[in-house]
């Protein structure tokens, strides 16, 4: 799958890149060998298909080289493994090849099988009936076969992976093994007729079972390995496609955010705060554990300070940054949303009316949660506050203290301002420790 | 004034050495740089500097980054690693402390407080972000109030040792904290140091199970 390492690097040149020899499934008339070579070839398939015709009449080859090439080339569409060989980083770069498709398939592959089958009958049926067709070993051969194609042609239902392909599989197996025994019992039944000894005959039986066995074994721990590999390819695919998606997302918010940068470069406050806010997310991309919406206080919180970054500014109209630490995580309750709300105006009241840094503490304990938002401004006297401003004493104290928590705040010119939020919760915190024993802090 | 102190600057970027070192004061003197893990290690041996502010990430060596450097380079004593890292991820950090550095800051610490990281960890003392502050508080399950009663034990936080990080990751400076707590900022350096040790020994169960639970093991 990777180019191999003294390659050199794929460029995003606008030369069309020569698919990888594969099946497709559409524009197929009867394996998809001679589109598939098409595509590899990048000929048209009409002459593919001539000269494949042509090399018949010389001693089967063109016949040859098609069931040669069924048995090897696995079914695909060469443009979707072209671009799942691509490296994830140059995805976004590389123009995507597509077949022309004409979307309907006819199933010749079935229809020929058919076809035979029905042909074998019709003979049969003619011998019962007095024709004179020799046919005695012809025809159990052509059973054997028959037997055989369909036990192959589950390759090919396997390998398009439909959701129904293993069970008709099975039934393709088991159907494909009831013809060819079938064809067996009546080569054996024609050699009996012959003349050969019963006894001779179950002899050489039970000695190709013995090798057939032999060969089994033999091959088994090259099975296990392949099947092994195959998991492993699986699990690498996987990983390989969630790294596209975030190189996806990447590329799209960062480029956005740059060409933003670039259209207001003059305008500092708002670069700040552009490339700010790009931080973040990148950040959250690139180590946050991804939570569903509404089971993490943790997300919830970032989402508050983002907000907060976003839309407030400083005193200066400087945009702010806000340096966040958590202890634990716990599921959001109406409490902690209480408890957010009020962190919310404490935080704007920092960025807004203090100074950075602005440090943002939330802790998830076994009983409690708690929050300490802390600036370095020149602090204010709680007492100086008029009854009438809302902001400090309501929004973000009586929030909390209705739903019983405490709020303290200490402000001091030299220190800042500390504002100190603790919700009392119940079980349910992953304040971490089943062996928690004993003793808080005195 | 006293001699500045040596550093070696280990960044496999050469924009941020560039700009670490243009914003270091006259305390501390770039002796030497590098941008790889082997680099780094022919230098740390060449120089033997007191200090090497190290990237958390870098190319080359076996893979390691920042914590391989720390480990080939035990056999120079009196050097010691202060990490310096952009990124949030626990394991990132905590896999450069295991293996011995002496503390750890981010990259957009102010270059003043960079400065004063150097001379702590040059005068032997550990180094906690408020961040790292944060993930020894959660490694440690000292926010579930699980606290030590000895001073020898090295599997949990003693109570005074929580409140030092607790104000330490609410963005408390150690002068800060001191005055808190009405000790002196000796008495916080040795709080700090003796959880950086705990946090390098401690074969704590939680730490265990929360370093797995990382991929660090």
């Amino acid at each position: 799958m990777t180019p191999p390492p003294g390659a050199p690097p794929q460029t995003a040149a606008p030369a069309r890149v020569r698919l990888p020899l594969r099946r497709p499934e559409q524009g197929r008339w009867f394996a998809g060998v001679a589109t598939g070579l098409a595509a590899h070839l990048d000929v048209p398939v009409a002459l593919v298909r001539i000269i494949l015709v042509a090399l018949v009449p010389a001693a089967g080859a063109g016949l040859a080289a098609y069931v040669f090439w069924w048995i090897t080339v696995p079914v695909g569409d060469p443009a979707a493994v072209a671009a799942a060989a691509r490296p994830s980083a140059l995805q976004r770069l590389a123009r995507r090849q597509t077949l022309r498709s004409d979307g309907r398939r006819v199933p010749w592959a079935e229809l020929a099988l058919g076809a035979l089958l029905v042909l074998a009958a019709a003979v049969m049926v003619a011998m019962r009936l007095g024709a004179d067709i020799d046919a005695a070993w012809a025809l159990p051969v052509l059973v054997v076969l028959v037997g055989v194609a369909l036990a192959w042609s589950q390759l090919d239902a396997v390998q398009r992976g439909r959701p129904d392909g293993r069970r008709i599989s099975v039934l393709r197996l088991i159907g494909g093994g009831l013809l060819a025994a079938a064809g067996v019992l009546l080569v054996a039944g024609q050699a009996v007729g012959q003349g050969v000894e019963p006894v001779l005959l179950l002899q050489s039986g039970v000695a190709a079972l013995a090798v057939l066995l032999g060969v089994g074994l033999v091959m088994a721990p090259w099975w296990v390995r392949l099947a092994r590999e195959l998991g492993d390819e699986r699990a690498a695919r996987a990983r390989e496609a969630e790294r596209a998606d975030i190189a996806a997302h990447l590329h799209d918010s960062v480029l956005q955010t740059l060409a933003l940068i670039r259209a207001r470069a003059d305008e500092p406050a708002e670069v700040a705060r552009m490339a700010r806010a790009q931080e973040r997310e990148l950040r959250e991309w690139l180590y946050d554990d991804r939570h569903e919406p509404g089971t993490s206080l943790v997300a919830a919180l970032r989402a508050v300070v983002a907000e907060v970054e976003d839309s407030r500014s400083g005193p200066s109209g400087e945009p702010v940054a806000v340096d966040v630490v958590v202890v634990g995580d716990r599921v959001p309750d109406p409490d902690t949303l209480a408890l957010l709300q009020a962190t919310r105006e404490a935080l704007v009241n920092a960025v807004v009316h203090g100074r950075p840094p602005v440090s943002l503490y939330l802790e998830v304990g076994p009983d409690a949660v708690e929050v300490f938002v802390r600036d370095r401004g020149d602090g204010f006297d709680l007492e100086d506050v008029g009854p009438d401003r809302f902001g400090v004493r309501e929004s973000i104290m009586g929030r909390v203290r209705r739903r019983g928590g405490t709020a303290r705040v200490t402000s001091s010119p030299a220190r800042g301002t500390e504002v100190h939020l603790c919700m009392p919760v119940g079980g349910g915190g992953s304040g971490r420790g089943e062996d928690e024993d004993e003793e808080h802090e005195a | 004034m006293s001699e500045p102190v040596d550093v070696v600057l280990v960044d496999d970027h050469h924009m941020f050495r560039a700009g670490v070192k243009a914003s270091l004061d006259a305390r501390v003197r770039v002796v030497g740089e590098a941008a790889d893990v082997d680099s780094a290690v022919q230098v740390v041996h060449d120089v033997r500097p007191p200090v090497v502010l190290l990237d958390v990430h870098l190319p080359g060596g076996d893979g390691g980054g920042g914590a391989e450097v720390v480990r080939r380079c035990v056999d120079v004593p009196g050097t010691r690693f202060l990490a310096l890292s952009v990124s949030d991820a626990a394991e990132d950090v905590v896999a450069v402390i295991r293996v011995g550095a002496r503390g750890y800051v981010t990259k957009n610490i102010d270059p003043q407080a960079l400065s004063d990281a150097v001379l702590r960890v040059a005068g032997g003392d550990a180094v906690f972000s408020p961040r790292l502050a944060g993930f020894v508080l959660d490694a440690f399950g000292a926010a579930a109030g699980d606290v030590a009663t000895g001073d020898d034990e090295l599997d949990r936080l003693s109570a005074r040792e929580r409140e030092v990080m607790r104000l330490i990751a609410r963005g408390y400076t150690y002068r800060e904290v001191a005055g808190e707590l009405f000790i002196s900022v000796k008495t916080v350096e040795t709080h700090v140091s003796a959880v950086l040790r705990k946090l390098q020994l401690s074969n704590r169960n939680e730490l265990t199970r929360w370093a797995a639970a990382r991929r660090l093991l």
